[in-house]
């Protein structure tokens, strides 16, 4: 028995000292030129989707179907995923093709996996084969909307994939191509970067994408400016976002936020459908008047419409903004993923209190507001503190 | 087995002699007697009601000293005493005596004397009271003041001034938890508790500044819950009141000024009041005359534009978790401009 071990350690010993000698000596190739042996590359492929579908047990999907997910997983396709992973009706990059592994051609290769394994990969990558993980690893929410996009793509045609990337934002809504031009020529020096926030955001910032874009257009320099630095220096969290702005220089930054914030005419989308008066009587009620037994002060007073005192610019304005992206900024907030430094803690407290009843109206209200519309529902003025009834019940007075 | 040879210390084996637990003793209750005396303390009573507690606390005192004292005596005599003297110790008499009928006699009389006390304490003031109304909040103090008519005249927070010598009536309730109103000095403890209205009703005698302080666990700032009751001359009251009832001053100063309109474009007017001005939030305390008052925080900082600066941008370091978020988003210079015009409100 003790003689089998020795026996064992010995070889055990060998084969490192062996291993090591070939990795010392160099005489392994790591070139990605010559590609693997067709047993090296089954054992990595099959080592690998195990590997995926094991750590992929246990996790919920949630509901896939809301169209701004798409949107969003969409956006994010064309900037962050397309440059290897290609796209319909699109040449593939012939650089990325070279990398070993090659990134599959995922409109070929989605369906062989889960939404769950989908997740998965999206959010850690994968070891040794150059698929980097989510730059923001708290923001599953992010993650779940490249999945949403992800399983429509197999089905997709060319042609439908550049109707969808275009009516997301800039297209449909700037119009014809010398429209284009011209805007992006009166962006001037920030025309170069502003393409990349256009895919998304449009080039008047009109947002879009059913809601999985926030507008910019309406909202101050100072707003703009912060929430860019922020993503920049990763204080905001977003796998999407972060990206984006921190290969823009802080000169680009202020120059695409000054760009935006310029803008005065970008067109509105058709007001959110609300099926009930009172989801739009809570929010307008919430937005005057905040609720002050939970802690909740009145959101007008800061992010308006028409608040007594004009607030400090750095708040954003939530006029017309898309219910989608207020209530999803909420949720963060509220789950302590939303990030953004100084001024986030002070919205963090606020949103700590929000029951999921009150974010969707609040979110539905403001997306139903346009500047300069008296607002729907009549909002009581602020309540003077002197007109609450005293404590003492009136027999006791 | 003797017990004379048994007691474990004689006075020769004990270096200090028998007197030093004695005098450690006394020495102790001195020192916690002394941090009876001051702005908070129960044994420096300042009005009727708070006499009365002074007054059971010493007669506890005292008559738990004495049967203590002679309990100790008896145990002690009952190791002592030769074979055959102390027999008398377990006669009938004596338990049924000692055991029984002296402590349902002595617990009965002091029921009786306390609750005549606590009778008058909670006894509608008579004369013509000030009424208050003290709100609790996690984890400061709403206060409000009635005119004659019953109607609220002005709204404060964590701080409670009274005029000498006349009755105040404070009705106390909870906007959250449970929480109690307790100003030893004066008055209390009473508890506010969700749905309920307590009365509490006390009468300062002399002028002074006295400190309160949340008395119910309340949650993770419970200890930072206090506030002052400032009494003072009924004329001095008088002008504090009306002066108290009317809008906040306008700023004097260009720096001031910037102070004031920092304060509404940050969106404070959300969660405060400044009567005279936009803001007219209900979730915090009224600031209409903040710079008027002895503290801040609920009665833990001394108030001036230095403590007020360390308030706004850092509230949540100071008191973690309290409802104010640390507006740590200014300038040097606009964060001063801000604390100057709180300051400036008197």
């Amino acid at each position: 028995m003790k003689r089998t071990l020795i026996i064992l350690a010995v070889l055990i010993a060998l084969f490192g000292a062996g291993a090591f000698t070939l990795a010392w000596s160099g005489i392994y190739n790591v070139a990605a030129s010559t590609g693997h042996l067709a047993v090296t590359r089954w054992f990595l492929e099959f080592g690998m989707r195990n590997s995926v579908e094991t750590h992929a047990l246990g996790i919920e999907v949630p509901p896939l179907d809301d169209p701004s997910l798409f949107y969003r997983g969409l956006g994010h396709y064309q900037g962050g995923c397309a440059p290897c992973h290609g796209a319909p009706g699109e040449g593939r990059n012939p650089i990325t093709r070279q990398m070993l592994p090659p990134p599959p051609y995922l409109a070929n290769t989605i369906e062989h996996w889960s939404a769950a394994e989908l997740f998965w990969i999206v959010k850690h990558g994968i070891k040794y084969a150059g698929m980097p993980a989510w730059v923001a690893q708290q923001r599953d929410d992010e993650v779940w909307a490249v999945v949403a996009f992800l399983q429509r793509l197999p089905e997709m045609e060319p042609e439908e994939y550049r109707r969808v990337s275009e009516s997301q934002a800039t297209s449909q809504i700037e119009g014809t191509p010398e429209e284009r031009a011209r805007l992006l020529a009166v962006a001037g020096s920030a025309g170069e970067s502003l393409v990349a926030c256009a895919r998304c955001h449009g080039l008047r910032g009109a947002g879009g994408g059913e809601g999985g874009f926030p507008r910019l257009a309406g909202q101050s320099f100072e707003y703009l400016q912060h929430a860019l630095e922020s993503y920049a220096v990763g204080s905001r969290p977003s796998g999407i976002m972060q990206p984006v702005a921190a290969e823009l220089s802080e000169a680009e930054r202020r120059n695409i936020a000054e760009y935006y914030a310029g803008i005065e005419d970008a067109p509105y989308p058709p007001k959110p459908q609300v099926a009930d008066r009172e989801t739009l009587q809570q929010g307008a009620a919430l937005v005057a008047n905040g609720a002050p037994e939970q802690g909740v002060p009145a959101c007008v007073t800061c992010h308006g419409p028409s608040a007594a005192v004009a607030p400090d610019p750095v708040y954003p304005s939530l006029v017309g903004q898309y219910a989608e992206y207020i209530a999803l900024q909420l949720e963060l907030w509220r789950s302590g993923k939303r990030g953004g430094g100084s001024y986030s803690e002070i919205m963090a407290t606020i949103a700590e209190q929000l029951t999921d009843e009150q974010i969707r109206a609040v979110s539905l209200y403001y997306a139903s507001l346009r500047p300069g519309e008296a607002p729907q529902a009549a909002a009581e003025s602020l309540g003077e503190r002197l007109d609450a009834p005293s404590v003492v019940p009136d027999d006791r007075n | 087995m003797k017990a004379d040879k048994r007691h474990p210390i004689t006075k020769a084996e004990c270096p200090f002699g028998f007197r030093w637990p004695v005098a450690a003793s006394l020495v102790t209750a001195f020192l916690l007697l002394t941090g009876c005396d001051g702005i908070q303390a129960a044994l420096t009573p300042n009005s009727p009601g708070a006499e009365r507690i002074a007054e059971i606390a010493w007669i506890l005192f005292i008559g738990a000293a004495v049967i203590f004292i002679a309990v100790m005596a008896l145990t002690l005599y009952a190791m002592i005493a030769r074979p055959g003297r102390g027999g008398w110790i377990g006669s009938g008499a004596l338990i049924i005596g000692g055991g029984l009928i002296f402590p349902v006699v002595t617990l009965s009389a002091l029921l009786i004397y306390t609750l005549d006390a606590a009778g008058v304490m909670t006894a509608p003031a008579e004369g013509n009271p000030l009424r208050i109304e003290v709100i609790g909040h996690m984890w400061w103090w709403e206060v409000r003041y009635l005119d004659e008519d019953g109607n609220v005249a002005f709204v404060s927070a964590n701080e409670v001034r009274v005029p000498v010598g006349r009755p105040v009536t404070a009705a106390v309730s909870t906007a959250d938890v449970i929480h109690s109103f307790w100003v030893p000095n004066l008055a209390g403890k009473i508890d506010m508790i969700p749905g309920r209205v307590n009365d509490v009703t006390f009468q300062a005698e002399e002028p002074g500044t006295f400190r309160g302080q949340c008395a119910e666990y309340c949650g993770a700032q419970h200890a930072k819950m206090a506030f002052f009751v400032v009494a003072e001359e009924p004329e001095r009251f008088a002008r504090w009141f009306e002066h108290q009832s009317g809008p906040a001053r306008e700023p004097q100063t260009p720096f001031i000024t910037r102070g004031r309109d920092l304060f509404l474009s940050s969106g404070c007017g959300a969660c405060h009041t400044v009567r005279g001005t936009p803001a007219a939030g209900r979730i915090g305390p009224d600031l209409t005359h903040v710079g008027s008052r002895v503290s801040i925080a609920a009665g833990i900082l001394d108030n001036h534009i230095g403590t007020l600066e360390a308030w706004i941008a850092n509230s949540q370091r100071i008191k973690p978790e309290n409802r104010m978020p640390s507006f740590d988003v200014f300038e040097g210079e606009d964060l001063r401009a801000i604390a100057a015009y709180l300051e400036s409100l008197k």
